[in-house]
């Protein structure tokens, strides 16, 4: 009896310690912005290039590949390396759907006086005193939060894609090789998320989830491809081992796709989706 | 295997069942000296409200998703005054005379209504007078309504006892006149949601583009009060208020399942109503209340 009353209790009191800490975090990482206009120009700059952003786990991912000193560590690579797209492609597509049904406006957008819906009545939310970087772009976005403008992309803040897509892979890099693993690691947690975090995107609560997603997903799906298909993977690297010509195209638009975060693929299925739309059910 | 799998199974399950992971809402208050109060939602028995209009006290509602005219005040609850029994499909819009009797359109039935003040509801004109698809309308100084059909690309003129002219044709260019209002000095302000433009109808009958800003604007409903214009757009979830002369300021920005932002009204202490089509299909609705802080309204 006393442990059904103290265990919720224990369980609410956990969570407040953790938002809070969460949110303390965030302030500390987010207080570097909007000081030096160059230097957030710098962060936004590798925020939005996608060679400066992804290049380097794209490039990581292509040396890995080829990186094998012999057939048989090649061949063994590119098992871990198949399996981790295999995962990074379920990754994002969990973190996607998680973050549309989980209600958490990215700490940016809760800088500003927001009211929530919550058992039919609205709630008005803890204000987030996030600092704006001061590079144009983000001045811009900063413009458009005021004026109303907010993309349905930021009401759904947790857990963070890139946090999940881009420890997947390099993670998936560093079970290939520890040295190129650990240099795409390194990118993804400091310029990637770092800067999420600082231009006051995502919280650390966010980026945690998103690799807890990316680490359980990884384990989980290299160990059922492994013990349960490995005559398929076999035979699949073995086919990029014979069809090399073939399979370096193949790998190439794979890697072009990872360092530009899949853009183009989301557009190409965009497309399908409206054509469903338009063309099948007649909408529109 | 098969343990690992049910208990990845089991803790995604127990994930998306506690962290509360239905669809969500929320209002920006873009002015911060506005709050929001959630007035009262589709439990009160309303269905999905696209019109509102604050009158005498009460709230009274052209209801979409419910194919009803309905009264509703927080003391005597929702009351029915038209439903689909009288041939309506799909309420759009309303207007009170000063007798209070009230007139509404119906964009899937066309036509113009009329429930009287003692209750008695009827068709004033209909598809055979050329009102195919009625949105937008308003009340004339001459007492006759000026009834917009999204369909003919038409303003028309219908008088109390159903006699329909052309009042602006498809030569001034509306395409769908969504919602109409007069101001204080007999201009008709004219919302056309199909190409996102703001029309000034002055004395002389010169139409004017008073905002056209392509898709980043799209009025849907207006409403005249106090010297200012209110308008809500449905296409990007806001709410703004606009005063000749000058640029539309945004008082709010709705997300979520709050987004699709329909009909607006204003009661006679400036708090701001409008109605929110939550879920049309399955007749669910909120009507939301923006109104001054206290401190505001002290400082005032």
């Amino acid at each position: 009896m006393t442990v059904a009353v103290l265990f919720p209790l224990i369980i609410v009191s956990f969570i407040g310690r953790l938002n809070e800490l969460n949110d303390q975090l965030l302030l500390l990482i987010n207080s570097v912005a909007g000081r030096s206009w160059l230097f957030d120009s710098v962060i936004a700059f590798f925020l939005a290039n996608d060679l400066a952003k992804a290049g380097v786990i794209g490039g990581c991912f292509l040396a890995a590949w080829y990186g094998g000193k012999t057939a048989a560590l090649t061949n063994a690579r590119r098992k871990i390396l198949l399996t981790t797209l295999v995962a990074a492609l379920c990754v994002i597509t969990t973190t996607k759907i998680l973050s549309k049904t989980i209600f958490l406006p990215r700490p940016e957008v809760q800088s500003q006086k927001i009211y929530k819906l919550a058992s039919d009545q609205l709630v008005e939310m803890k204000r987030m005193p996030v600092r704006f970087m001061l590079d144009d772009e983000s001045q811009k976005s900063y413009r458009a939060l005021v004026g109303g403008d907010v993309d349905s992309n930021d009401l759904g803040s947790f857990p963070s894609d890139h946090a999940g897509f881009f420890i997947a892979i390099s993670l998936g890099i560093w079970l290939a090789s520890r040295r190129l693993g650990w240099l795409a690691l390194g990118w993804t947690a400091i310029v990637i998320l770092g800067g999420k975090m600082i231009s006051a995107q995502h919280t650390p609560l966010d980026v945690a989830a998103g690799a807890a997603v990316a680490i359980t997903e990884l384990s989980v799906i290299q160990f059922l491809v492994r013990n349960r298909f490995k005559g398929l993977l076999e035979k699949v690297t073995g086919l990029t081992l014979r069809y090399s010509a073939f399979s370096s195209a193949v790998i190439f638009l794979v890697a072009f796709e990872v360092s530009s975060t899949m853009i183009h693929i989301r557009a190409f299925l965009g497309l399908l989706a409206a054509m469903r739309r338009h063309v099948l059910l007649g909408m529109g | 295997m098969k343990k690992l799998t049910i208990a990845v199974i089991g803790f995604s399950f127990f994930f998306l069942t506690s962290c509360g992971v239905k669809k969500e809402g929320l209002v920006i208050m873009t002015d911060p000296s506005y709050k929001a109060t959630m007035f009262a939602t589709t439990k009160v028995g309303f269905g999905s409200p696209d019109g509102l209009l604050w009158h005498k006290g009460k709230l009274y509602l052209a209801d979409e998703g419910g194919v009803a005219i309905e009264a509703y005040s927080r003391t005597e609850g929702i009351k029915k005054l038209a439903d689909a029994g009288l041939g309506v499909l799909s309420p759009e819009d309303l207007v009170i005379d000063s007798q209070d009797n009230i007139f509404f359109t119906d964009d899937d039935a066309g036509g113009l209504w009329e429930v009287t003040a003692a209750g008695q509801a009827r068709q004033i004109a209909g598809k055979d007078k050329g009102l195919i698809s009625t949105e937008g309308i308003a009340l004339a100084p001459d007492g006759s309504f000026l009834v917009g059909d999204g369909k003919q690309h038409i303003i028309y003129r219908v008088t109390r006892d159903g006699q329909v002219s052309e009042f602006l044709g498809r030569d001034f260019g509306i395409t769908k006149p969504e919602s109409m209002v007069f101001d204080d000095r007999g201009n008709l302000y004219i919302a056309d949601n199909q190409d996102n433009v703001l029309y000034l109808l002055d004395g002389d009958r010169k139409l004017h583009k008073i905002i056209d800003h392509g898709d980043s604007f799209s009025p849907e409903t207006i409403y005249f009060a106090k010297g200012s214009l209110y308008i809500t757009d449905s296409h990007n979830g806001k709410l703004y208020v606009y005063a000749p002369g000058e640029e539309p300021k945004t008082i709010a920005a709705f997300g979520g399942q709050l987004k699709d932002v329909e009909g607006i009204t204003v009661d006679e202490q400036g708090h701001i109503f409008v109605s929110i089509q939550t879920n049309l299909k399955q007749k669910q609705g909120d009507i939301i209340e923006i109104s001054r802080e206290e401190s505001q309204i002290a400082r005032k």
